[in-house]
């Protein structure tokens, strides 16, 4: 299925461009976790130049090789950030949707309903402070609020489905239910598992961005949201480059996971508004 | 189901929820949460009179007793008082919510509106050159973050790098023109950064409507563009615009404030919430997350409640 | 209802909620003649209450908002002492144990309902007893119980007794009404500063009764303004039509001509001070944002943004404004009273002072190459402007027992030295110990560590050997470093009084952490001196028992010591005042003083 989304995909315009962008950048974050960033500082401010296309910041430091180091960050955090929360909102969608209304689904119920009713930048942070900071806090604080949207989507899927006949079917021979699950049912979602993680990829970097900035979400090395953090002091004093540079790489990333949503919801005809 | 045995249900489904929002946050604010004897200690501080603020806290107790206690004035109406300044928490909350109200409604409002008109637009000329500037644009539109919208915002309208025509910060509103003033920027922030998923969302909407048989039919005998979306077309995509705009009320006066009134230094309930992840003040995280769960709640009754009334159909089997 | 209507039902309650939100508050009409000065200050208060007015942003509020008995005059420099609520300054036994102060007659609180009739009541000796007992009570959460502590006869013993106000402890006592008598256990120098402070401001006991915690957004006191209001961002205070009249005397202030003159202050001579209004206190954190409202006319007043001082500044030394500036604004640096530093955990078994003599060597080896590593004018350049003064040891230049001459070897940056003695002691890129940093959530402190880290690259340091460690609250990480949690531990001292002794103090064993010795500094020797020099007066030999102090720190590398930064002030020529930003600072607004009615 993942095969013929690609094509379908491909297919079109904005699709494509997405992919080529997004590989672009991947193909950068991925040279420059090779020869990370140093602490060491040449000249303060240094303006734009062809040894730093973006000039240096407070410190000195090169603000380019920081932006894209930057980038390798998102792209970690938004990785792991998606595969955590699509992996669990697809068990835990498939387990509530197998038997709606049964006790377990009303448990799950329960538990989105709490989950959906923090503020995702409080609870991100109270998250944070309750496993001691640090970037794996951020992850993890961000795969428990983002599960809950792929868990409800797929949920509402498998419930449909298992009225089917090949469900049916797959029942009367007397399959265990784990299988139908993995075998039948699951794959029959992918195409909403992946509308899902291109979503909550640009999803967690939005907020590990603003989580960054305001100082709750603090990540080893780079991130961009500390860079335009750093900003908010550089711009008082005429000096660009950091909101430029972070900026300006953020949007391309974005824009490149957002025309490859798009490309595939058009793709599986899925942007109704009442699913 | 007759009416009041379903609101009953709806009413008890709410209470759990705000039970599970409660212990959740009381454990991961209080239980592992910031040790706030720390934060008020003063310069010169001794272990003893750690002790002492923890005591006078009442941090010195049991976790489930604390939790108990914290219910049982909640349940009373009393929020508690700030552990950084001994404010009532609902003195503060309430002298903060208005001052958000004011910041942010006029850009809920217009990034809906907008978003209704474009995506109007779009939806009636489907595949079209509109519908596709439309959708590029709102895509662009999605890839634009808030905290990016904020700082180029200031810096081209308040400062003297860009047009300085706006206060760079702050909420000294007291009437109509320093108010306009001071919600200016915050609200062009708030629109462009909700433009876009307000739009792709109602195009969706108006879509669906448009393909329905009476729609259709309305247009095939030459009703014209005006007739047939506003009669036809708004009034049955009722439920789905309702439905969103009444859940996207809670979100956009915690989250959205918060980063706004970080930026900008306004005093309202994301300011007040910040400086309370900051000095670890739990009273009042409480209160804000507890009173946003409660808004969830009143907003999905109201949902349901408006919906009905708006849709007979809702509902139905 | 049809869903237009509810839409037009919503809209207009939108619309009414905006409409409420917008109106005017009551109390805040301004009239043509009245005077508002806005100030800036970049960090906000948390409780006003007096016991609890431990920040300096909350002490420049709270002495305005309450009577101390001492102030320090208005332009004297180095710092003097004056009486403020106190008739004059102290009687004070020959053995220097017995303080007797009379207070001013016919000081009144501001009315109040905290009061019986809601009028407020005279000053009493008895309030000052009791606003200072109150750093004793367990349950006032207060904090400068360790100004007083083991200082004063009785006090302590009172405090284990139950806190019983209405039986005071034998060393501080009411004589009557306007006498206090305060009696120590051995001669404490520094009293009378310390009830110069915040801390020490009168409050009455009416009102911490009557409000309890919430004593901390109001004011109750007879100070020369009063709090119409306060919130996270900002506070209003208005002038206390109460308050006592005593006409300025520009030559007791301290006011020198070559010094002071160009700032208009010839003009508020033998008036009666608080002369403006209304004062609005803006609490502006992030630095861009306040140096945009200060610019934009918003503030009078501001503490310049570092990141700003290129474009400000036309000239350094001496301090000139850019022509464009200095048509509209008065500038004028000052030294922080207090500096910045770095402190070592000397309770960590890595890189502090353990039991067996052979590591203890090494490590104080490894502690010394730190510091030499350290280049303190890159830091000063990139983070202070360039206009910080850097010095060796804890003694600021702001204190008078500083030493000018004193060898600055220990603050030159030494690369090649750090690295020969890291090399004499046998430390390698494989066995130097992992090193924790820590801060509390800040671009500036994050940045500060990646300079540190880069600086330690420089002399073979491992960088992924150096961990950082961020804490979302200031709490956070006092309670990591109180705990022991982290091997070096950043940080600024903010003097609470003009004395050597305040900065000494943290290197003194028993003020280890939680206290602020954050480095659990503990030197037998520095101990000893610091007993010795304790009840001295300032004299030549307390100064040589201090500047010995001193030298034990810089041998034992006990700390990467010292930036004193300089603070640029700036503020607006429609006002007539000299700013002070240090912890005698609050005492200026009132009288600061308004050229001519300006609205903002």
């Amino acid at each position: 299925m993942s095969g013929g989304a690609l094509g379908t995909l491909w297919r079109s315009r904005g699709g494509r461009c997405g992919l080529v962008l997004l590989a672009l950048l991947a193909l950068a974050a991925a040279l420059v976790t090779l020869m990370p960033a140093s602490d060491a500082g040449g000249a303060q401010w240094a303006g734009a130049s062809l040894e730093h296309w973006f000039g240096t910041n407070r410190l000195g430091q090169d603000i380019l090789a920081r932006a894209l180091e930057g980038m390798a960050t998102a792209f970690r955090v938004g990785g792991l950030v998606t595969l955590g929360a699509v992996a669990l909102g697809a068990a835990l969608g498939a387990l509530g949707g197998w038997r709606p209304h049964s006790l377990p689904d009303e448990v799950l119920q329960w538990v989105m309903g709490v989950l959906d009713s923090i503020p995702v930048y409080l609870f991100a942070a109270a998250l944070a402070f309750a496993l001691g900071g640090g970037e794996a806090a951020i992850i993890a604080a961000m795969v428990l609020s983002f599960w809950t949207s792929t868990a409800r989507l797929v949920r509402a899927e498998v419930a449909r489905l298992r009225g089917r006949d090949f469900v049916l079917s797959a029942r009367a021979i007397g399959l265990p239910a784990p299988l139908i699950l993995g075998r039948h049912l699951l794959p029959n979602t992918a195409h909403i598992l992946l509308v899902q993680a291109t979503l909550t990829f640009v999803a967690a970097i939005k907020t590990e961005v603003i989580l960054s900035f305001l100082g709750i979400g603090a990540v080893h090395g780079v991130s961009w949201g500390l860079m335009l953090a750093e900003s908010t002091q550089d711009v008082l004093a005429g000096h660009f480059g950091n909101f430029l540079a972070a900026s300006g790489m953020l949007f391309l990333l974005l824009l490149g996971l957002n025309l490859v949503a798009d490309a595939l919801q058009d793709a599986f005809d899925l942007r109704e508004a009442s699913r | 189901m007759s009416l009041p045995r379903y609101l009953l249900q709806r009413l008890f489904h709410g209470a759990l929820l705000l039970l599970g929002v409660t212990l959740l946050s009381f454990t991961l604010m209080v239980q592992f949460g910031p040790d706030t004897a720390f934060e008020l200690a003063g310069k010169n501080t001794t272990e003893a009179q750690l002790e002492e603020l923890r005591r006078s806290l009442g941090h010195d107790r049991p976790f489930l007793e604390r939790y108990a206690r914290w219910l049982g004035e909640l349940a009373r109406g009393d929020l508690g008082a700030s552990d950084s300044n001994g404010e009532p928490v609902d003195r503060l909350i309430g002298r903060a919510l208005p001052v958000t109200l004011a910041l942010v409604l006029p850009g809920f409002l217009l990034g809906n509106v907008l978003g209704l008109l474009l995506g109007m637009l779009a939806a009636w000329y489907r595949q079209g050159a509109w519908d596709r500037l439309v959708l590029g644009g709102s895509v662009a539109g999605l890839s634009l973050s808030f905290l990016v919208v904020i700082i180029a915002l200031q810096v081209l309208l308040c400062t003297p790098y860009g047009l300085d025509l706006f206060p760079t910060r702050g909420w000294r509103v007291d009437g109509i023109g320093s108010y306009l003033l001071y919600v200016t920027v915050p609200t062009l922030a708030l629109v462009i950064v909700t433009l876009g998923y307000n739009t792709r969302f109602y195009r969706a909407v108006m879509v669906e409507e448009l393909a329905r048989d009476p729609v259709r039919t309305a247009r095939a005998f030459g009703a014209s563009g005006r007739e047939v979306m506003f009669t036809h077309v708004l009034r049955n995509g009722a439920v789905p615009v309702l439905t969103r705009l009444l859940y996207s009320i809670p979100l956009v006066l915690v989250s959205g404030s918060l980063l706004l009134e970080t930026y900008f230094g306004i005093p309202g309930v994301g300011k007040v919430a910040f400086d309370a992840i900051t000095s670890g003040d739990q009273p009042v995280l409480l209160a804000v997350v507890t009173l946003t769960a409660v808004m969830f709640v009143a907003v999905q009754l109201l949902t349901d409640a408006a919906c009905r009334l708006a849709d007979p159909r809702y509902g139905a089997p | 209802m049809k869903p237009d209507s509810t839409l037009t039902l919503a809209l207009a309650v939108l619309i009414l909620t905006l409409l409420t939100a917008c109106s005017r508050e009551p109390g805040e009409a301004d009239t043509p003649e009245s005077k508002t000065y806005v100030h800036a200050m970049d960090g906000a208060p948390g409780s006003l209450d007096p016991a609890q007015a431990s920040s300096i942003y909350a002490n420049f509020l709270v002495v305005n908002l309450y009577d101390t008995l001492f102030r320090y005059r208005y332009l004297a420099r180095p710092y003097e002492l004056a009486p403020n609520l106190a008739a004059g300054l102290p009687e004070v036994s020959d053995d220097g144990l017995t303080f007797t102060i009379a207070l001013k007659r016919g000081v009144r609180f501001v009315d109040d309902p905290a009061f019986p009739d809601g009028t407020g009541r005279e000053v009493t000796a008895g309030d000052v007893v009791y606003s200072l007992l109150r750093h004793f009570d367990p349950d006032s959460r207060a904090q400068g119980a360790w100004l007083w502590q083991d200082r004063i006869v009785g006090l302590d013993a009172w405090k284990t007794a139950g806190a019983d106000y209405d039986a005071p402890p034998e060393g501080l006592r009411a004589l009557d009404d306007h006498t206090l008598q305060i009696r120590l256990v051995q001669p404490y120098p520094q009293l009378i500063h310390t009830l110069a402070q915040g801390y020490a401001a009168v409050v009455p006991r009416e009102a911490v009764e009557a409000y309890g915690i919430e004593l901390g957004t109001r004011s109750v006191g007879s100070g020369p303004f009063r709090l119409v209001s306060i919130d996270r961002a900002r506070a209003v205070m208005a002038r206390n039509p109460g308050f006592r009249e005593e006409p300025v005397s520009l030559a007791a202030e301290g006011y020198a001509a070559a010094r002071d003159g160009d700032w208009g202050l010839e003009a508020i001579e033998g008036r009666t001070p608080p002369f403006v209004d209304r004062i609005e206190v803006e609490f502006i954190t992030e630095d861009a944002a306040r140096w945009n409202s200060f610019y934009a006319g918003e503030t009078h007043f501001i503490k310049a943004p570092v990141a700003q001082f290129e474009r400000i500044l036309e000239d350094r030394d001496p301090l000139r404004l850019t022509p464009e500036l200095a048509e509209r604004f008065h500038a004028d640096a000052e030294p922080e009273s207090g500096f910045v530093y770095t402190a070592f955990n000397m309770d960590d078994p890595a890189i502090g002072d353990p039991e067996d003599p052979g590591q203890a060597a090494r490590n104080r080896a490894l502690r010394c190459a730190m510091a030499k590593g350290f280049d303190w004018e890159t830091r000063n350049r990139q983070f202070y402007g360039g206009v910080g003064q850097v010095f060796p040891g804890v003694i600021p230049p702001v204190v008078p027992e500083f030493d000018p001459g004193m060898d600055r070897s220990p603050v030159v940056h030494d690369p090649e030295g750090a690295r020969r003695l890291l090399a004499e002691h046998g430390w390698t890129a494989e066995n130097l110990p992992e090193l924790t940093w820590g801060y509390p959530a800040s671009v500036s402190e994050r940045q500060m560590f990646e300079q540190f880290r880069g600086f330690m690259a420089d002399i073979g340091y491992p960088p992924e050997k150096l961990l950082p460690r961020v804490y979302a609250t200031f709490g956070d990480y006092h309670r990591a470093y109180s705990r022991g949690e982290l091997s070096l531990v950043t940080t600024g001292w903010t003097m609470d009084y003009p004395d050597a002794e305040n900065t000494l103090q943290l290197f003194f064993g028993p003020n280890a952490s939680p206290g602020s010795n954050v480095g659990n500094f503990r030197d037998p020797t520095f101990d000893a001196l610091y007993r010795e020099a304790a009840p001295l007066p300032p004299s030549t030999e307390r100064t040589r028992l201090f500047r010995a102090m001193n030298r034990r720190v810089i041998e034992e590398c006990a700390a990467i010591t010292g930036l004193n930064r300089n603070l640029l002030m700036l503020w607006s020529r429609e006002v007539i005042m000299r700013p002070d930003r240090s912890f005698i600072g609050g005492y200026g607004f009132r009288f600061v003083d308004l050229a001519a009615p300006t609205a903002l």
